[in-house]
Parts: C-alpha cells; sequence; structure tokens
C-alpha cells in the first residue's frame, strides 16, 4: 500500500490548490477525484456559466449599441456555438490544472474515495478498488444540487448542471429560486432573448444583500431585462409532460419550456463512509470544522462546501490552502473571515464584510458612504451610468466594515474593497489613496469622501441649497449629481 | 401646573441619591404610577414613580449625577408651561460628561485630558467620594484620604495605585509639560507620553523627544492595521504596551478591542459599598470560625410530611427559627463590640443575605424572636422577593444584629462567611448533601448540612461559638420541637 503524507478528496477549486500547496511544503501528495479535475467550479459552475454570460452580455450589448455610435441591431447568436467555446474553455483550463498538478509532483487517483479507517481511504476507479495509506486528509468534496422530491424527474425540469449541458435555449424558462445561481442563469436567458419568470418563496431576490442592492438589482432585472421575478411565492403542483413545465404560483398557472432549479446546493458526502474515520456530519449534513480547518478528528481537514459555510470556489481554496499549511507546517493559520461574494447578474453585485443591516444587529454605530457611478467619468464615458457603490464603517473610528457594490464590473470592484477590510483600513486612508483617472474604481474613492461628509463630485447634505431642489435626490442623504461630471 | 420632582429620600440614612437612568425622555407624557427614573443608593437600584401626571417638560439632574436629596431633578407639566429658574444645586457629580455606561461613576477622570482642562474652578468630589460620605462612618477613612489629594484628584487614582499596568492609560497626574505638537503626535501614535524624558525648556516633551521615544520603542516595526490605531487613540490605549500580535504579526482591532476590555471598569457603587463595608468588617474584626454537621434526614422529611398538607415552610425558615431562639439563649452572640464596651440587643434583628446579580443585599427580618415560624416564613419570602425585584427600601436593610447567608441552593459542601459590618457573628449555611455517617453502630447514608458561624473573637470566645452552633444543630435535629412549632 501506498501511503501519502496527505491525501486530498475531491479537485476543486479548494481541493486541487490544496494538494499544490501540500506539494511546495514538501508533502507527498495524492489527490483523489471522481469525475473531473476542476471540480463543479472549474466544470458546471463558475468557468462555464461565465463563457455563456460574456457572450449573452456581448450580445445584449450590441443589439442596444446605437446610443454608443454602433450599428449593431442586427446581430444574431448561435447557442450550439457558444455552448462549444464554452466547452473549449474548460477544457483548455482542466489540462491547465492537470498540468500543475504534474509539475508539483501531485500523485492523481481517479475514482471515488472512501474511509477505511482514519489513516487508510480506498479509492474505487475503474480498474478496481486501490487502498492508500494517508497521515493527514483533507476532504474537499464540495456540494451539488440539490433537487427536492417535489420536482417531477423529466427532462424539461433541470438543475444548473444538466442546464449548462444544454445545446439550445428554450423560448421560455421558469426559474425556481432567486438566489445568486437563479438570478445570473435568469439574467444570461434574458440577454438573449428568453422570456423568463422567478419565483422565490423569500421576500427578495438574493436576500443576504443590502436592501438597497437588492432594490437595485430587481429594477434592472424587471425593468431593463423585462424578466418577471415573483418573491414571496412558491410554486406548487410543478408537473412537466413533452410540450411544456407548469407550477401554479397562488392563482396563477405559470408554464414554460424549462424549468431550472436553483434550490440550494447540499454536501457531497455520502460515499466517503465517514463514520470508518469517526467522523460524522451535522443535521444538515456538513462536516463540521474549527477555524484551522480541522474536524473532530485532528488528522483530518475539511473544507468548502462541504464544511456549509458560504460556498464560493474562492473561499474554498482559501480555506484548501490554509488546510495544506495547518496539515504540512507547524505554522497554523486560521481560515480567513473576510470573503467577497460576486454575483455575475446584469448588473454585477459586488459585496464584502458586513451588510449595514449585519453592522446594525451588532449593535455598532454605522456609518454609511454611498457613490452612484452617474456622477463618474469614467462609467458615463463607457455608457454604464447605472449603480453606486457603498461603504459601511464604523462610527466612531471609521473603520471600513462592508461595502457593496452594483453596477458594471462589479465583481472586479469588489477587490479593492476587500483588501481595504481586511488590512482594516479606516474611510480617510482610503479617501486619501490616489485612484487613477478615468477609472471606475475611484468610486470608492468617493464614496469614502461622502462618508466622511466631504465629497467632491456629489453634494453633501450639510452644503446643500435650495437651488439645488433639481438635481436628483438620492437616499442615504446624499444628492446624485446625475448631471456631466466636472471633469 | 409645573411642578418639580424631586430626589426622593428613602431612607434614613440617606443624604444624597444618585439618578442612574431616566426612564422617561423630555416630552413624553407621565401618568400617574409610571416610572420616571431609577436612582442608586449604597444599598440598592430603585425605581421611582410619579406622583403628578402630565408631561415630562424638563431634565436637571443628567444620568450619572449625585445630588441631595430633595433637590430638583426635572419638571412635569402641561406641554408649553413656563418652567421657572433653578437656583444652582451644589451638585456631587460635575455633570459636563454623563457617563455611557450605568453606575454613577463609569469613567475616571483623566487629568491632563479634555476633563481637566474643563474641570470648574470650584472643589468637586467624584462619585466615589460621595459614594462613600453618603455611606457609612466606617468609610470616613479613605474619604480623607480622597481629601487629601492634591486639586482634588479622584478617588479613582489612589484606588488603582498599586494595580499592574494595565494597557489603558491615563496620563500623569503633576505638571506635565509637552509642546502641543508633541502631544499631538503621541495622540496620533496612540501612545502614553508620560514616560517620555522632555528635553525642552523645564523638561518639556517636545516633539523630537517623542520621535527618539517612538524608535527607541521600536513602534515603527510594529505593523499596526490602521482602524487599529485610530480605536487605539480614542480609547487612550497605549499602544506599546499592547502584547499578544495575532497570528499574522499584526496589531488588529481585535488586539486593541481585547486591551479596552481589559481596562479598568468603575464599580457600581453598590458593589463600591460592598467592598469597603467587607474590607472595613474583616480587616478590624478578628474571625474565628466553628463548622457543625447537621443531619437534616428527619427534619427533611417532616417538612415533606407538611408540605403535602399544603404548609409552605422552607429549610430556610426552619434554620431562621432555630437561629431566632438560639440567640435568645446566647445573648452575647447578639450584641456587638467596638473593642472597648460590648452592647447587647434586646430584639433579634435577623439578616438574611440575598445574592443579587449586581451584587449582596442584606434584608433584615425585624424582632425575629416574637414570630411564629408561619409569621417568619411570610416574612422571609416577602423580603427575599422584594430584594428580587429590587424593590427593598434602605431601612428594610439595615440594623440587622446578626445575619444568615444561605447558600444551600448552591450545591457547596462548606464555606465561611464575613461578619456583616455592626454585627457579631454570621452563619454561613450550606447545601445539605447525601453522606455515610456512623448511626447507632452501622453506616448509614443521611441528609448532612454544615454551617459554619464566624465571630468576632472580641467579645465571642470559642467555647460560645461552639455551644451556640450546636444549640441550632441541636434544635434542628429534634424533631419534637418542630412538630410543636408547626
Amino acid at each position: 500500500m501506498e501511503t501519502f503524507g496527505v491525501v486530498v478528496i475531491g479537485a476543486g477549486p479548494g481541493g486541487y490548490p490544496a494538494a499544490i500547496r501540500a506539494a511546495q511544503v514538501g508533502a507527498s501528495v495524492a489527490l483523489v477525484e471522481r469525475e473531473y479535475l476542476g471540480g463543479t467550479c472549474l466544470n458546471w459552475g463558475c468557468i462555464p456559466s461565465k463563457a455563456l454570460i460574456h457572450t449573452s452580455d456581448l450580445y445584449a450589448q450590441m443589439r442596444s449599441s446605437a446610443s454608443l455610435g454602433l450599428k449593431g441591431e442586427s446581430v444574431s447568436f448561435d447557442y450550439a456555438a457558444m455552448a462549444e467555446r464554452k466547452d473549449q474553455v474548460v477544457r483548455g483550463l482542466r489540462n491547465g490544472v492537470k498540468q500543475l498538478l504534474a509539475a508539483n509532483g501531485v500523485k492523481v487517483f481517479e475514482g471515488t474515495a472512501s474511509f477505511e479507517n482514519r489513516k487508510r481511504i480506498v479509492v474505487n476507479s475503474k480498474s478496481g478498488n486501490i487502498a492508500i495509506g494517508a497521515e493527514k486528509t483533507i476532504i474537499a468534496t464540495g456540494a451539488t444540487s440539490s433537487m427536492p422530491g417535489f420536482l417531477p424527474r423529466h427532462e424539461r425540469v433541470v438543475e444548473s448542471r444538466a442546464f449548462l449541458d444544454l445545446k439550445s435555449v428554450p423560448s421560455r424558462v421558469l426559474v425556481l429560486g432567486g438566489g445568486v445561481i437563479g438570478c445570473e442563469f435568469a439574467c444570461m436567458l434574458a440577454q438573449l432573448g428568453v422570456q423568463v419568470t422567478i419565483v422565490e418563496i423569500l421576500e427578495d431576490v438574493v436576500a443576504f444583500l443590502d436592501a438597497d442592492i437588492r432594490r437595485e438589482l430587481r429594477r434592472q432585472m424587471e425593468r431593463t431585462l423585462s424578466i418577471r421575478v415573483l418573491t414571496g411565492t412558491s410554486l406548487e403542483n410543478i408537473k412537466a409532460d413533452e410540450h411544456a413545465a407548469r407550477g401554479a404560483a397562488g392563482e396563477e398557472v405559470l408554464e414554460a419550456d424549462l424549468l431550472l432549479a436553483a434550490l440550494g446546493r447540499k454536501p457531497v458526502t455520502q460515499e466517503l463512509q465517514l463514520e470508518n474515520a469517526g467522523l460524522k456530519t451535522n443535521p444538515q449534513g456538513f462536516i463540521e470544522v474549527d477555524e484551522y480547518g480541522t474536524t473532530q478528528v485532528s488528522t483530518i481537514y475539511a473544507i468548502g462546501d462541504v464544511t456549509g459555510g458560504p460556498q464560493l470556489a474562492h473561499a474554498a481554496t482559501s480555506q484548501g490552502l490554509v488546510a495544506a499549511q495547518n496539515a504540512c507546517t507547524r505554522h497554523r493559520r486560521k481560515n480567513e473571515k473576510c470573503i467577497p461574494y460576486c454575483i455575475f447578474t446584469s448588473p454585477e453585485v459586488g459585496a464584502v464584510g458586513l451588510t449595514e443591516q449585519e453592522a446594525q444587529k451588532q449593535g455598532r454605530e454605522v456609518k454609511t458612504g454611498k457613490f452612484n457611478f452617474g456622477a463618474l467619468g469614467k462609467a458615463q464615458a463607457i455608457g454604464h451610468p447605472s449603480g453606486f457603490v457603498k461603504w459601511i464603517a464604523d462610527a466612531k473610528t471609521k473603520q471600513l466594515l462592508g461595502a457593496q457594490v452594483i453596477g458594471v464590473q462589479a465583481t472586479d470592484l469588489i477587490a479593492e474593497a476587500t483588501i481595504a477590510i481586511r488590512s482594516e483600513l479606516t474611510a480617510t486612508e482610503l479617501a486619501q489613496t490616489i485612484h487613477s483617472h478615468p477609472t471606475l474604481a475611484e468610486a470608492w474613492m468617493e464614496a469614502a469622501d461622502v462618508l466622511l461628509g466631504e465629497p467632491i463630485h456629489t453634494i453633501a447634505k450639510r452644503a446643500r441649497f435650495s437651488s439645488m431642489r433639481s438635481f436628483n435626490m438620492q437616499e442615504g442623504g446624499s444628492l446624485g449629481y446625475s448631471g456631466a461630471p466636472l471633469f | 401646573m409645573v411642578r418639580p420632582i424631586t430626589m426622593p429620600k428613602l431612607g434614613q440614612s440617606e443624604e444624597v441619591g444618585t439618578l442612574v437612568r431616566w426612564r422617561k425622555k423630555v416630552g413624553d407624557t407621565v401618568a400617574k404610577g409610571d416610572i420616571l427614573f431609577e436612582i442608586e443608593t449604597d444599598k440598592a437600584l430603585l425605581e421611582v414613580e410619579s406622583f403628578f401626571e402630565g408631561t415630562l417638560l424638563k431634565t436637571i439632574v443628567q444620568e450619572g449625577a449625585t445630588v441631595p436629596i430633595n433637590t430638583t431633578v426635572g419638571f412635569v407639566g402641561d406641554p408649553g408651561e413656563a418652567i421657572p429658574e433653578v437656583a444652582a444645586q451644589p451638585r456631587f457629580e460635575g455633570s459636563a460628561a454623563p457617563p455611557p455606561t450605568p453606575g454613577p461613576a463609569a469613567q475616571p477622570r483623566l487629568p491632563g485630558s479634555a476633563a481637566l482642562t474643563l474641570a470648574p474652578a470650584r472643589p468637586i468630589s467624584t462619585p466615589v467620594e460621595a459614594a462613600l460620605v453618603a455611606a457609612r462612618p466606617a468609610a470616613q477613612s479613605l474619604r480623607a484620604a480622597g481629601r487629601e489629594q492634591p486639586q482634588g484628584l479622584p478617588l479613582q487614582q489612589v484606588a488603582q495605585a498599586g494595580l499592574p499596568r494595565s494597557a489603558a492609560f491615563t496620563p500623569a497626574p503633576e505638571v506635565f509639560r509637552i509642546s502641543p505638537r508633541a502631544a499631538k503626535l503621541a495622540r496620533e501614535s496612540a501612545i502614553d507620553p508620560s514616560p517620555i524624558a522632555g528635553t525642552g525648556p523645564y523638561g518639556r516633551i517636545v516633539e523630537r523627544d517623542v520621535k527618539k521615544y517612538l524608535e527607541a520603542k521600536g513602534y515603527y516595526q510594529f505593523r499596526i492595521t490602521p482602524a487599529a490605531k485610530r480605536l487605539a487613540a480614542k480609547e487612550n490605549i497605549d499602544i506599546l504596551t499592547l502584547d499578544g500580535k495575532n497570528a499574522s504579526g499584526r496589531i488588529t482591532v481585535g488586539v486593541v478591542e481585547r486591551a479596552i476590555a481589559e481596562k479598568p471598569q468603575t464599580m457600581s457603587r453598590m458593589r463600591q459599598v460592598i467592598a469597603s463595608r467587607l474590607t472595613e468588617s474583616f480587616t478590624s474584626t478578628p474571625h474565628f470560625f466553628v463548622t457543625v454537621a447537621v443531619d437534616m434526614t428527619e427534619l427533611i422529611n417532616f417538612r415533606s410530611e407538611l408540605k403535602a398538607q399544603g404548609a409552605p415552610y422552607t429549610v430556610t425558615d426552619f434554620i431562621v427559627k432555630a437561629v431566632a431562639l438560639s440567640l435568645v439563649e446566647f445573648p452575647v452572640v447578639n450584641s456587638t463590640t467596638d473593642g472597648k464596651t460590648i452592647r447587647w440587643h434586646s430584639k433579634v434583628h435577623l439578616g438574611l443575605a440575598v445574592n443579587l446579580e449586581q451584587g449582596l443585599v442584606v434584608p433584615v427580618i425585624r424582632a425575629a424572636e416574637e414570630l411564629s415560624l408561619a409569621e417568619l416564613h411570610d416574612c422571609a419570602s416577602e423580603l427575599i422577593a422584594k430584594a428580587r425585584a429590587g424593590k427593598l427600601t434602605p431601612d428594610e436593610m439595615g440594623g440587622s444584629t446578626f445575619t444568615i447567608s444561605n447558600m444551600g441552593m448552591l450545591d457547596i459542601e462548606n464555606f465561611t462567611a464575613i461578619i456583616n459590618p455592626g454585627e457579631s457573628a454570621i452563619l454561613a449555611v450550606s447545601s445539605t448533601l447525601k453522606q455515610p455517617v456512623f448511626k447507632d453502630g452501622q453506616i448509614v447514608v443521611r441528609d448532612i448540612m454544615k454551617m459554619t458561624l464566624s465571630s468576632d473573637h472580641r467579645i465571642i470566645d470559642g467555647a460560645t461559638a461552639a455551644r451556640f452552633s450546636n444549640a441550632i444543630k441541636q434544635k434542628l435535629e429534634e424533631i419534637s420541637l418542630w412538630k410543636r412549632l408547626a
């Protein structure tokens, strides 16, 4: 039996970086994967969906490009070709992961891992069972879409993975669940001209965001993309046949060619036989870990979606690197707490740290500063003047506690806010940092100025004059300067 | 009609009261019987009800201020009515900065900080001192100590002397010469400038001294996050004294927050009085301790029988009765001494120590020896309920001649108590536990309760304490007595 310093189970965005890091610090590493390297993120999640969203976004922009001086209204799309490009991207990246693992000396086992005991793992592969020894184990098996029993098993009812395998787009889609995944796919389909209805049982879409961000997101989805959003509504009596998928939302029967179920994800632990290692899942099915990523068994770590938490690829990656370091070295590290969220809707949303509501719930006195992209030269120049950025800071020290952004490139913009919050910067530092011009990132600096009560490109509450009534009054006290920027 | 609301007199000995919290805001309507504000005396927190109806028009005394009784604290009347001018009140607490936390003396004043420069010329005493003025003669020596401080320095600092230096700092009290630029640099760097040797005129600290000091202390090697630095500066936390950088070697907000949490906090007035009185008692009274084990088996069985018949007695009631009877038999235990004279008390005023979240209160059963078991039960349960609800008046908490501290419900084997000042002994009652006992030639399991008597050895001899303890024990074990009394 071959024995390894570290065995990583699952080669997703948490598992494969963990394997590489463990190898970098000198351990002998085995990585077990039952499907494809890269896991959900690379094969059926982040990457393929973003490949499709990029095309749909570009298509939507071209269709409305007359205002930019282009004549591209007659543009059309070929979904099969879009899907083929998506697959190419995925194949290329998957190959890249394979090379990285090989270069770092990680031995990859194809098959399904299960514990025989704490130190022995059996890989059930096509060529039979292989037993491997493991001094330390990192469980990174992730999660999979949950398909509750009330959903009919029919080709017209799909979850995200099956949806990404489609070679054509239907003309009417019913999206069940208005969370991140549901909203992202809804926006992409709507951009391609599909008639989309979202049904969400909670009171609003993407409920963990601050109310003003949700309001803007919903407004754009409904007005710009003509998506029908039904919240506080459950879809009952769901049926599917060869003609359509149907469900009742209150009195009304909704009908579509396809029902996309985006009802959250459940952890993958079934084949692991955790009990042989002395491990148990919690009542929700997740493997609980401490802040160092350790399970109840000190030699076994768990990371990513299988541990619950934010269910984000980048969170899993970070946890994977921490777990690898903790398993192989004496320099123990805690998991990072400052985790940004990116939502690839149209418009995009980014969020990190505390929301305004969360900060208030903690009993903190907070101050917020909001800045509309409409007042930013770059946003006007590139024709994306909608949306805003927002800082949430401690009222006393002005420490930046949270940030949210909605608008063009929000998912890239959130990186700056993440560094600021993790480094415990204050609004003063942020405001004093020179931001290059003209860029969208300037919005962070401007919003910090707003927070400090001394904004340049918007009118502070205390400096308001009666003659400025004609400006568009924004909530939060600042007046959005919706005219031309000053320079 | 505008009516003044005054600080009520709550007990014989009360001269001042501390207004802890307004429960109504200016503009709130007030009905008769509504609670207007809370006050703290040296014994308890009390709620003050309104005798009038109307609107709270004005509050004069701010939260946290200590004022003499009968001081006007605010006005109730109809909205829009003119409020009479109030003559300047002799304040016991400068109320320029109401403390953010409940309790009268939430923040120590910081000489050298804004609080000192704003301090009025008239002498002000701190709430701590006021509390002690109001408290007991016993506290007089401490008060005098406070008076002797130059410039009326807060007692707080006296109290802090000798404590290990914490990360929180109060700049040095004596004449402290520092240039504005140096002070600004120290403030912005979140460090305490007082240890710096000044090289300016008259030893004044100038900017280069602060810079040199920071350099020498390795300040510039610290990796302190901007928010942590800002927080430390605001909360007067000296960064140089912080220990425990976080795992990545940075001084983060979390590290500073820990230091803030470790700052000395002023105790509530109640806690301060408890502290001074218990210290006084334990250091000036020669305590000694006698423990007896009481076999409670039969009494507990008897009580269960009574309970089945609907009688409400608790084990405490039996102990109270047994103690009252024994005190009549042993007058010396119901006496007090000042070291030269002995004073016998003809009545047994029995104090019951009741533990509350904020501290300990001792309501008193008056003339306990005259009360039947049933009367004792009613009296004790009423007092304990009032104590738990914070409704005891100061007069219900003074004048005891003997105290019982019952920790029976807290599952302890045995403990000793400190004599309540003004008394000669206290009985510490522990839990009743099943124990193997040698009885009639056999080892049997019995319900055993230990009691420890703490006595003032100046007037109570060992043998007296032993006989007194055994007198209580015998009564509790003699079931025929209880059959007669119950």
